[in-house]
């Protein structure tokens, strides 16, 4: 701004009292010489018409309304939904949810999920199918299991049940393991017959020296000396004729 | 416009951890803080986003606030009047902020703003108040540099007084009486030129 002097005003002075003059805080002798300044000088007068038609303008403006979301926006950003009033309708609004469903929202339901997945649905199947193809060749059947009582006399009375078939079985099988013994007890004794001398193949064998293994025998001492040709415990004509009758009694 | 000991012990509360005040500070000024942002900025996302960013800073720094060196909506105001500035900064909208004869676009033979705003024939008194004419001024406003336009904005729009805004602005009262007073001109010869018959 070009510092001129009109009217006993210098052009900056009248810069500095315009916004005073203009607020209406000035007035009297002051009040007098700003407008003859203005009223004279070429540079302050329009500026003056100016400063006044721009503060006109942007008093025409009014407040605009904020975004509903904005408070909300700013108490997230700043204190998360922590809030007095959002806790208080937080917690109105959400429902009581009892344990089992809670297990069930957080548990059961992601499994069923998964399980209802085509490759899982497979695998289940195939492992329900086998689970019962064992289960029939074992002879459990399901009408027997969804029979079973689990009353404590019922429970009792099929324990002792159990008890006497098995003593059964075992003095059923006790005769044939008697003459199981037996007959394995007379094998035993038995002489072994002499077999055919095995000629062993030594067209390989280039040390020619005897061969080193021997088979190892631990119902013989190992100092004792067996001939091939020695008759090994008594003859079969020793040994005493045993009548074997067997009967198999079924439980 | 404030009780200073209602607002210091509103502000002891939030700092205490009483949401229930911080709630009450973001319902009291979220209004104010938006409009200061919306007319520097120009527009409502960038508003927003500004107005969000002034609050959170506030909420960091709210210990630091003494009500003894000055008015909360000073404090507040300053605060905003920083992050504006920063974000002027960011968007480098001073290549955008001469004068309504400067084309607008990129393009050289695009139409200037003054051309672009359309002729309006009744006086500007019946027309302030329309949407038109708001958003015509507000396009004006938007033209301004950046320290013309925070000083008219807080002087004209918020009602700040001088000491106040030279307070936030950081720079003497006749400093901010000089930059009002070309701000308000400026503004002028920038709508002159749309609303020639009323000037």
């Amino acid at each position: 701004m070009p510092d001129r002097t009109s009217n006993g005003m210098q052009c900056h002075e009248f810069d500095t009292l315009l916004s005073d003059a203009l607020d209406g805080v000035l007035s009297g002798a002051g009040l007098d010489r700003f407008e003859a300044h203005a009223r004279t000088c070429k540079t302050c007068g329009p500026l003056l018409a100016e400063a006044e038609a721009g503060r006109t303008w942007l008093k025409g403006l009014t407040e605009v309304e904020p975004p509903a979301s904005l408070v909300a926006n700013i108490l997230a950003s700043t204190t998360g939904v922590d809030t007095q009033r959002l806790r208080t309708t937080a917690h109105a609004s959400q429902p009581r949810v009892s344990w089992l469903e809670h297990v069930q929202a957080s548990f059961l339901e992601p499994v069923w999920a998964m399980v209802r997945q085509p490759r899982f649905a497979m695998s289940f199947g195939m492992a329900f199918f086998a689970l019962s193809v064992s289960l029939t060749m074992f002879g459990v059947r399901w009408q027997d299991i969804s029979q079973i009582s689990l009353r404590p006399s019922a429970i009792r009375h099929t324990y002792y049940n159990t008890q006497a078939r098995v003593v059964r079985y075992f003095d059923n099988v006790r005769p044939v393991l008697e003459l199981q013994a037996a007959f394995h007890g007379i094998k035993r004794n038995a002489p072994a017959e002499p077999g055919p001398a095995k000629q062993k193949d030594h067209k390989n064998d280039t040390t020619q020296q005897p061969e080193q293994k021997q088979d190892r025998n631990y119902s013989q001492s190992g100092g004792q000396v067996i001939l091939a040709g020695d008759p090994l415990g008594p003859s079969v004509n020793d040994l005493p004729v045993v009548s074997v009758t067997t009967y198999r009694r079924f439980v | 416009m404030e009780d200073v000991q209602v607002v210091a012990m509103l502000v002891r509360r939030c700092i205490a951890g009483d949401a229930a005040a911080w709630e009450e500070i973001v319902q009291t000024y979220n209004r104010r803080i938006y409009n200061i942002c919306y007319r520097f900025a120009g527009s409502s996302d960038d508003a927003q986003d500004l107005t969000q960013e002034v609050f959170i800073k506030m909420y960091r720094t709210l210990p630091s606030y003494d009500h003894t060196k000055g008015a909360f909506v000073t404090w507040v105001t300053t605060i905003t009047r920083n992050l504006l500035v920063d974000h002027f900064r960011k968007t480098k909208q001073d290549r955008m902020t001469d004068s309504m004869d400067s084309t607008a676009s990129e393009h050289e033979d695009a139409q200037p703003l003054s051309e672009q705003i359309p002729d309006q024939s009744a006086p500007p008194d019946a027309r302030v108040r329309s949407r038109e004419v708001s958003e015509t001024v507000h396009a004006a406003l938007a033209k301004l540099s950046p320290e013309l336009r925070e000083a008219v904005i807080l002087r004209d729009l918020q009602d700040m007084d001088y000491r106040e805004i030279a307070t936030v602005l950081k720079v003497p009262e006749g400093t901010v009486k000089s930059r009002i007073n070309r701000g308000r001109a400026e503004l002028a010869r920038l709508l002159q030129r749309t609303y020639r018959q009323v000037m």
